[in-house]
């Protein structure tokens, strides 16, 4: 019988359909007698949706910027490069 | 990966092909966030910064090697890692990663001796992910809260929930086996779920 516990392990796992079938189906009946799991499924699942909606991380405008710099100068030196090669 | 964002995603390509400096600057805004990310796996913060400096100038050659047979994130991602690897594999250091448990013991703690909880989760979490992010306060603990998530952690859910890489992508470029990578999703997951918890119990972070 798999237990709350056990479930909770692998509950990721449900999440993202990555269970083997069988381990799936236990992991349903045993939500359907069990209204904790169900709760605990739900709220880790919310969690894992507030986490796809939540920025994909910021990097900051002035390391951005220098970025920006560096790619600018190398792409001018690019072009001079190929500048003096067709002349 | 919708028909327009694809189109888009082909135009950048044409641009940085070409050479144009303003596709490059679209281009690092949108995918310097993800690259970092990848990069702090492996490196602590100003390393990783400077890996992804590095590559961008990188790209402005490579690219033109690009095929398409992986969409621009994923290669992009897959050359901050390589440099990263290369990186460590020069100063002998090896990732520190703690694969062991996939309970966090905050959570083990709630389960009797029989494998019951016994302080189950109390209260549902009512609204939906686009209403709880409005809620700047709860925005601000989850950025404090993924900070404070170890590299290994923060990288492996980043990747794969807000940059929405593949599990076969994600264990490729931060070069974790399958198995692993589920623990580190789940022991993350499962540190956002309580921080979100005890957010909507007390108020506070
Ligand atoms: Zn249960």
């Amino acid at each position: 019988m798999l237990m709350c516990k056990d479930l909770a392990a692998i509950a990721s796992d449900y999440i993202d359909g990555e269970l083997p079938v069988l381990q799936k189906m236990s992991v349903r009946m045993h939500l359907m007698m069990c209204r904790h799991c169900r709760t605990f499924i739900g709220n880790l699942r919310a969690s894992s949706n507030l986490l796809s909606a939540h920025s994909s991380g910021k990097a900051d405008e002035e390391f951005l910027r220098r970025i920006d710099e560096r790619v600018a100068e190398a792409l001018l030196s690019v072009r001079k490069n190929k500048d003096s090669d067709s002349e | 990966m919708t028909d327009s964002s694809r189109d888009n995603e082909a135009q950048l390509i044409q641009g940085m092909k070409a050479g144009d400096n303003e596709s490059f600057q679209e281009a690092v805004r949108a995918y310097t966030p993800g690259m970092l990310a990848v990069a702090r796996f492996y490196l602590d913060h100003s390393s990783a910064e400077e890996v992804v400096q590095d590559c961008w100038v990188k790209v402005i050659d490579a690219i033109r090697n690009f095929e398409g047979r992986s969409g621009l994130k994923t290669w992009l991602h897959r050359i901050v890692a390589n440099r990263c690897k290369n990186r460590l594999r020069s100063a002998n250091r090896e990732v520190p990663t703690d694969f062991s448990e996939s309970l966090e013991p905050e959570l083990a703690n709630r389960f009797n001796a029989k494998g019951r909880w016994d302080l189950p989760p109390k209260l549902q979490f009512h609204d939906s992910a686009d209403t709880l992010m409005e809620n700047g306060a709860l925005s601000d603990c989850l950025d404090k809260h993924l900070s404070a998530l170890p590299e290994t952690q923060r990288s492996a859910l980043m990747l794969y929930e807000a940059h929405q890489h593949k599990s076969d992508d994600v264990c490729n470029i931060l070069d974790v086996s399958a198995s692993n990578l589920r623990v580190l999703l789940h022991r993350a997951r499962q540190k956002i779920f309580l921080m979100v918890e005890t957010f909507q119990e007390t108020g506070e972070c």
